[in-house]
């Protein structure tokens, strides 16, 4: 589905990310992984054309270049980082903003129903401005947004940041079931232990670089903690 | 006195229509692009000159001269741009600079064609005036006060149904979300820039038919946008459009009560009321965020 060959992104002269090549499997959920500054978000800005890179990244075969907007219509629709919904717009509002692409115009109201269907509180508070949102309730409606824009491939950047371990739960099932529902979805998180929960496909990023590329099902999170803390792996 | 003061209210509230056209095309291409167009007063002069020339010197009648007027502002409204796009640092400084040189240029371009005789519509249709109970306006006037409001109307429905106009929104509320939307914010600002002109030549053609313009209008003109956007807050159109309103009575009512010469002071005093007392506006509560 998404793939990537010898990708180097960064800023500027600094490099972040090295010579990555990942695979992302169409169905399935990826989970990138990596300590503060192993350049996961980097990777996504890569995806999303928000900084240039060299090597290629290619979407069902397809060498993908373009804006960022481009993109997004092309079906690489990014959940940010921050939600960064549109704060003096109503909920409804917000929603319809991802329809905008071309192709995901006219009725919306499919659309609409299934991401009222999946997060009934954002149909409660439709009619409310997104920045009377709580943080969980923000999440949901920046993820509502994203599947507005009818995604090949959702990027969902530290969904869980800044928000309590209650709603974090709630936010991960909804990924989970959105999985179940057959969307594409590349995950960046944190939380390595929730990001296992959910995910299909694990690759720990570490300077820049991968450090492990495994199952999730394989993946055993002491091991993955010693990867991401650079440790020496104490025990077999 | 009653009808004097009657009828100054009245004037407010024609010519306050006229201004809030204008400081909505200020806020709209402020909106988006985070700019302030200081020539944009001068954009309605050009639109008001179209007028004149249409009238004085092909001898038609000077609503015919709207779609010139878009077409004269359009282009000018579209090199502007390319020349703010151009601007790599610090724009919103920067663009103040440029555009307040443009519109020197282009007053100074019209005073040039033009001369700086005072100039105004010399259809008797236009300047008759037609009595509404106790008051009087000039059939230019009211349709002046007509048109404006259908642009309000129409602007309104455009901002919130429309693809565009639901873009120009996305990228004035969050710039960085509006672009992951699949928004293109260049398109958007040059969208903005030119809906921004088209209700500037709206305003000019009007301006002409209702009252007189000269070459250096443009820049009160400019003022009095600042002027009702400062008024008015964080920009809903209904509160441009009672700022403008308030404005125009105030002028309206200071011509009537004391001397015309006061005119520019009394929105100008109002303008200071408004910043000690009121730093958000009349109807900005909310401030703009991300």
């Amino acid at each position: 589905m998404l793939e990537t060959q010898n990708l180097r992104a960064g800023y500027g002269h600094i490099t972040v990310l090295w010579d990555l090549s990942l695979t992302f499997r169409e169905g399935a959920l990826t989970a990138i992984v990596g300590p503060n500054g192993a350049g996961k978000t980097t990777l996504l800005r890569a995806l999303t054309g928000l900084i240039p890179h060299k090597g290629e990244i290619r979407l069902g075969g397809e060498r993908l270049a373009g804006k960022t907007w481009d993109l997004a219509g092309q079906g690489i629709v990014m959940v940010p980082e921050g939600r960064l919904v549109f704060r003096d717009m109503s909920v409804e509002e917000n929603l319809c903003l991802g329809a905008y692409p071309k192709r995901c115009r006219g009725d919306l109201s499919p659309g609409l129903d299934r991401v009222y269907g999946l997060f009934p509180r954002l149909r409660e508070r439709r009619g409310q401005m997104a920045g009377s949102l709580s943080g969980g309730e923000a999440q949901m409606l920046a993820m509502g947004r994203g599947l507005m824009s009818q995604p090949k491939i959702l990027l969902i950047d530290e969904p869980s940041l800044g928000l309590a371990p209650v709603i974090v739960s709630e936010v991960f099932d909804i990924i989970a079931r959105l999985k179940e529902a057959g969307t594409t979805i590349l995950l960046v998180e944190q939380n390595t232990r929730v990001a296992l929960s959910v995910a299909d496909d694990v690759h720990l990023l570490r300077g820049g670089q991968v450090r492990l590329s495994a199952p999730a099902a394989q993946v055993d999170l002491d091991h993955l903690h010693d990867l991401y803390f650079a440790r020496e792996a104490q025990s077999a | 006195m009653t009808d004097l003061i009657l009828q100054a209210l009245f004037s407010g509230l024609l010519v306050g229509s006229v201004y809030a056209l204008v400081a909505l095309g200020l806020a709209l291409s402020f909106g988006a692009m985070r700019i302030i167009n200081l020539a944009h007063g001068e954009l309605v002069l050009l639109a008001a000159y179209c007028a004149y020339v249409v009238e004085a010197r092909a001898g038609l009648d000077p609503y015919l001269a709207i779609p010139l007027a878009l077409v004269v502002v359009s282009v000018v409204c579209a090199a502007l741009f390319l020349m703010i796009d151009r601007i790599r640092e610090h724009r919103e400084l920067n663009s103040l600079i440029l555009t307040f040189g443009i519109g020197i240029v282009l007053t100074n371009a019209i005073l040039l064609v033009f001369a700086s005789d005072v100039r105004t519509t010399a259809s008797p249709q236009l300047q008759d005036a037609t009595s509404i109970g106790p008051v009087y306006a000039m059939n230019g006037e009211i349709v002046a006060f007509g048109v404006s409001l259908a642009l309000m109307v129409a602007l309104w429905w455009w901002l919130k149904k429309s693809w565009y106009g639901r873009a120009v929104r996305a990228v004035s509320s969050n710039r960085a979300a509006a672009t992951l939307m699949g928004i293109s914010p260049v398109r958007t600002e040059l969208v903005s820039f030119l809906v921004a002109g088209a209700l500037a030549s709206f305003a000019g053609v009007a301006l002409y038919t209702m009252s007189v313009v000269q070459p250096a209008l443009g820049h009160a003109l400019t003022v009095k946008a600042f002027i009702v956007t400062v008024l008015a807050g964080v920009g809903s159109i209904p509160g441009v459009f009672l700022a403008a309103i308030l404005l125009g009575v105030t002028e309206a009512l200071t011509v009537t009560l004391a001397s015309s010469a006061l005119q520019e002071l009394a929105g100008m005093v109002l303008f200071l009321l408004v910043l000690f007392l009121l730093p958000n506006g009349l109807f900005g509560a909310r401030a703009r965020r991300g």
